[in-house]
């Protein structure tokens, strides 16, 4: 496994910065006056001291009567004591639990049913930022569940479908202001019924699973030969050729381009094991990586074989049968899958799921007896691992962003409730508050849209 | 029955124990009595199933006595003649290195052939066997709980309850050492589509419900629930062991329930009930209005329509009444002769006919107010119109959902009927605290209402692929409020009361059948494992479809 940082992704838009970034930054000026006036703004955090909390860290083990520092918007210091100055705010968190943010590698939340491009199978020039609307009330339920970050995905009708966005979930924040700086651009593919299903439908290609990754093998032939052509011309730019032109720009060969160069993560929606291995066979082929399997009901068949690959997987806890290739998905995925070495993280793909993500995370001890580490786990860094924010958030150690959430009870339990929940150091969810408890937000969200889940429905 | 992967439901693969993984510490050897239902329906067939791959294949590993058995303490002792299989088979290819040669393996499958045929092989004859769960802690739901506590079953019923050293322990009963554990009664979803779907894309295994017409009465979910569902088994593994099974809401009225018990030698035995109640529904979801998915509007597009129409059915089936009545009195004076009415006829014999009309018969005991009506509905408004029209018409009224109701509780609680809340998981409104759902059990029982819990999942039809999470929602009630015992009455004897098996369901009471569950802790938490679920008093083997699959994997 190539771990080292130069094969981490660029930074999703800069792609597109000439074209669009100007755009999106008059925009935003236009919007700051507006956004003051209806909101109140982000401050800066105030340091505080967490004490006496059951400190649930996700990667060094559970704390009991522990302390949490944050300053600055970034955790300072984690362990049974910190070295805050005096004079610190101190949250006494007596038989309270403190965890890292929740995190959800697959959801389709705020984006108003824009989910999926099912106009054509290969669509990886879709950004799914275009769609994004901030104000969507199901933002606001799941930050009420503990969650701080989410990868916004394409929907699973195109066998290569759009590009993520990562947010952080400071619900009342301007748009912009709600985007994960830095992380890496994602995409997604999607395979089995979905795509055949869609297009099977409508009498195009693909309509079987042969269809599906023919159609995926010919974009990146095409791809190949849009970055062959751009070779040939900058070949001949350095040879001193000023006569030569430029091939004409291809959004949606450049992005394809993007995946081969390795610059974008690719996230798979993909159930059976067959298919796993058809995936990894595939992205060897054409040399690029595969970051998770989403779904991935099947993975407990294989995962001996798809451990070495260190493609991660993010699966349902207990989801099944509501499709065929639901039909032999078995409760103790995650964890079988887990203990053949296989990067394990839970997801909601649901506006309803997302908001109890913990709890998910609990059935873990229950179904294959995960540890409350290896649980807890499974909803912070490894998710976080799998979007590639894992070094900014996802566990309680100095020097990541203060994501953090206090709990009532243990947040594995069926009893949990989130109390607090602070993103980057700030308060963004105080349920003692009266109303919505959104210290940043008081007005009318948006959504009508409940189901936040691409599977079945949206996939035409 | 579905395929799936080619090997699991068709391969001779009873595998009743399974050694202890490390994903699965087995510490209740499991009595092989009671089966999946394919298990119950022929063991016969499937031993020689099982018998005739060893010997066409060679690839049956057979072991005779249990894990359970050489472990140190086994926690329950084994019934004279019981013998475990443990198949190897996995899509007709060896799994693991046989530990006989294939001759051998032959030979002792067939050796021990005998001593499997003297397994008790119907739950009739396994429910004359004593049982008492030992050192508990008893929930009981009825009477509180009873920390050390023991239960004795016999003969499919609880026959004592009470606390250790007060409960005569009959002579010759197996007794199941279950310190530690926590027993309680078989939990009742009541509000399932079990047998009624398989797989949810699957339109050829979809009977939910029958769209072409709004008011179906006629439609009983007897004739079309599928009693081998390997839902069924998923879900009991949970510890559900009793269940309602509705039509999904679509019609006005959608149809007539069943009240099942999640085992059983086939789909009579597994019914206990059939038209328990009528399922009705009320509200956005039920006008004919065509929209973005295509389709055009028809009657009844609106609310108003919607009202109309059922009172019109009603009114009908009042006058269907009273000529049915008519035509039979003047039956009775046996003078066919004489009779005008266009609808009592004299056939060529002279005898009274009277044309049936299905539709409008199925709806009379629901008029007379004999057996209850389920209403589901959402809103607080639609609530006040269509308790409106019950009342007129004096139905027996169980509400369902109420997701956004909260401004009508208090006169929801002033009409004293039940209500089945949820999905607790429904979405609040854009405009609502976040835990405006999550509260709705918590605010009804405060009230009074008697309330019932089902596993619904938010938002769309009941999935009951999901309904081994049932006491998560009553679970996740108590986190907002509810109190742990209203919580496990809402998916125990309240959902047994509102359906009229509050004498026989629902608690753990001297005289009723003996559905008892025991798990390694809180029912409740989403971390708790469920040990053992005894139906009729017999213990029911810990497998499942998914069960096998886990096993065939971990090898």
């Amino acid at each position: 496994m190539h771990t080292s940082e130069s094969l981490r992704p660029v930074v999703r838009r800069s792609l597109h910065f000439d074209t669009r970034a100007a755009g999106v930054i008059a925009a935003a000026c236009a919007c700051a006056g507006l956004a003051a006036a209806a909101h109140a703004q982000q401050t800066q955090p105030q340091d505080i001291v967490f004490k006496n909390a059951t400190v649930m860290t996700a990667s060094h083990g559970t704390i009991e009567h522990g302390s949490v520092w944050i300053h600055a918007g970034k955790i300072a210091g984690v362990g049974a004591t910190v070295n805050a100055p005096a004079g610190t705010a101190v949250v006494d968190a007596t038989g309270l639990w403190l965890t890292p943010g929740i995190i959800d590698p697959h959801s389709h939340s705020a984006l108003d049913s824009d989910v999926n491009e099912a106009t054509s199978p290969v669509t990886p020039s879709m950004h799914m930022i275009d769609a994004f609307d901030n104000r969507d009330k199901a933002l606001y339920q799941a930050l009420a569940g503990g969650v701080t970050t989410e990868l916004l995905l394409h929907g699973s009708a195109n066998m290569i479908g759009g590009q993520a966005v990562v947010i952080k979930n400071k619900v009342g924040l301007d748009r912009d202001a709600m985007l994960f700086p830095n992380a890496p651009g994602s995409i997604k593919f999607a395979s089995g019924e979905n795509p055949k299903r869609v297009y099977g439908s409508r009498n195009q290609l693909p309509s079987t699973r042969m269809g599906n990754f023919e159609v995926m093998r010919q974009a990146f032939e095409d791809a190949k030969n849009y970055m062959a052509t751009l070779d040939a011309y900058n070949a001949k730019v350095a040879k001193g050729d000023k006569d030569a032109i430029p091939p004409k720009r291809d959004l949606k060969l450049e992005a394809l381009a993007d995946v081969l160069r390795g610059k974008l993560y690719v996230q798979i929606h993909c159930y059976r094991a067959d298919e796993f291995l058809t995936e990894e066979a595939i992205a060897h082929e054409y040399g690029y990586k595969i970051r998770a399997f989403h779904h991935a009901l099947e993975m407990y068949k294989v995962a001996g074989k798809i451990a070495p690959e260190q493609t991660a997987i993010a699966t349902f806890t207990d989801w099944w049968g509501f499709k065929d290739e639901a039909w032999d998905a078995i409760p103790w995925n995650a964890v079988m899958s887990m203990r053949q070495g296989v990067r394990v993280a839970l997801k909601s793909d649901s506006n309803d799921h997302i908001r109890r993500l913990n709890q998910e995370a609990g059935k873990m001890v229950h179904y294959g007896g995960a540890t409350e580490d290896e649980a807890i786990r499974m909803v912070t860094l490894n998710p976080a691992w799998i979007i590639g924010v894992d070094q900014q958030t996802g566990s309680i150690d100095v020097g990541k962003d203060a994501d953090l959430v206090l709990w009532n009870h243990d947040p594995l339990s069926t009893y949990a409730r989130a109390q607090k929940v602070y993103i980057d150091g700030d308060l963004f969810f105080d349920s003692s508050l009266p109303g919505l408890g959104t210290p940043h937000f008081s007005g009318v969200m948006h959504g009508d849209n409940d189901a936040g889940s691409d599977d079945e429905e949206d996939g035409q | 029955m579905k395929k799936r992967t080619g090997y699991a439901t068709n391969a001779p693969c009873p595998v009743i124990l399974s050694s202890p993984t490390r994903f699965q510490r087995v510490k209740f050897a499991m009595n092989p009595v009671l089966g999946s239902q394919q298990w119950l329906r022929a063991p016969f067939l499937r031993f020689f199933s099982v018998a005739r791959a060893g010997i066409l294949s060679a690839q049956s590993a057979l072991f005779i006595g249990s894990e359970a058995q050489r472990s140190r303490k086994p926690a329950l002792s084994l019934p004279k003649g019981t013998c475990f299989l443990r198949s190897c088979c996995k899509g007709g290819k060896p799994q693991h290195d046989l530990r006989t040669g294939s001759i051998i393996s032959v030979a002792l499958l067939l050796a021990v052939l005998p001593a499997c045929l003297s397994v008790p092989l119907s739950a009739e004859d396994s429910a004359k066997k004593v049982i008492a769960i030992s050192g508990a802690r008893l929930l009981t739901v009825s009477h509180g709980t009873i920390e050390n506590g023991v239960l004795v079953m016999a003969d499919g019923k609880i026959a004592a309850v009470g606390e250790a050293g007060k409960v005569a322990i009959p002579k010759g009963a197996q007794i199941v050492d279950a310190r530690g554990m926590t027993v309680y009664p078989g939990l009742i979803d009541p509000e399932t589509s079990f047998g009624l779907i398989e797989v949810e894309s699957d339109q050829n295994s979809r009977d939910l419900a029958e769209p072409s017409d709004e008011i179906m009465p006629h439609m009983h979910v007897a004739d079309a629930f599928h009693a081998e569902t390997e839902l069924i088994p998923v879900a009991r593994l949970n510890g559900i062991t009793n269940a309602v099974v509705a039509p999904a809401s679509v019609d006005t009225i959608a149809g007539q329930d069943i009240f099942i018990q999640l085992a059983g030698a086939d789909r009579d035995a597994m019914i206990l009930g059939r038209d328990v109640a009528l399922a009705m529904n009320f509200g956005a979801d039920q006008r004919r209005r065509g929209g973005r998915a295509g389709g055009h509007a028809e009657f009844p597009s609106t609310r108003m329509g919607l009202i109309t129409q059922l009172r019109q059915t009603f009114l009908d089936v009042q006058d269907y009444v009273a000529h049915r009545d008519a035509a039979a009195k003047k039956d009775d004076k046996a003078d066919a002769g004489k009779d005008t009415k266009p609808d009592a006829k004299k056939d060529d014999k002279g005898d009274k006919i009277f044309k049936r009309d299905l539709k409008l018969e199925a709806l009379i005991p629901y008029l007379k107010g004999e057996r209850p009506v389920v209403i589901g509905v959402y809103e607080g408004y639609d609530i006040e119109t269509i308790m409106a029209l019950a009342q007129e018409f004096h139905l027996k009224v169980v509400l369902n959902h109420v997701t956004h109701s909260q401004e009508v509780l208090d006169k929801i609680a002033a009409w004293k009927v039940p209500v089945i809340v949820g999905s607790i998981y429904d979405f609040p409104r854009a405009n609502e605290r976040f835990d405006a759902v999550y509260t709705l059990p918590s605010e009804l029982a405060k009230r009074g209402v008697k309330i019932a819990i089902s596993s619904a999942d938010a938002g769309g039809p009941v999935s009951s692929h999901s309904s081994r999470n049932l006491p998560y929602a009553a679970g996740f009630a108590v986190a907002y409020g509810l109190p742990y015992d209203e919580a496990l009455k809402a998916i125990t004897l309240n959902v047994a009361e509102m359906f009229g098996f509050g004498d026989q369901l629902g608690s753990l009471d001297v005289g009723k059948t003996a559905n008892v569950v025991m798990a390694n802790g809180d029912p409740l938490d989403v971390r708790t494992d469920v040990k053992q679920v005894y139906i009729q008093g017999v213990p029911v083997p810990m497998v499942t479809r998914q069960t096998k699959l886990r096993d065939e994997y971990s090898k």
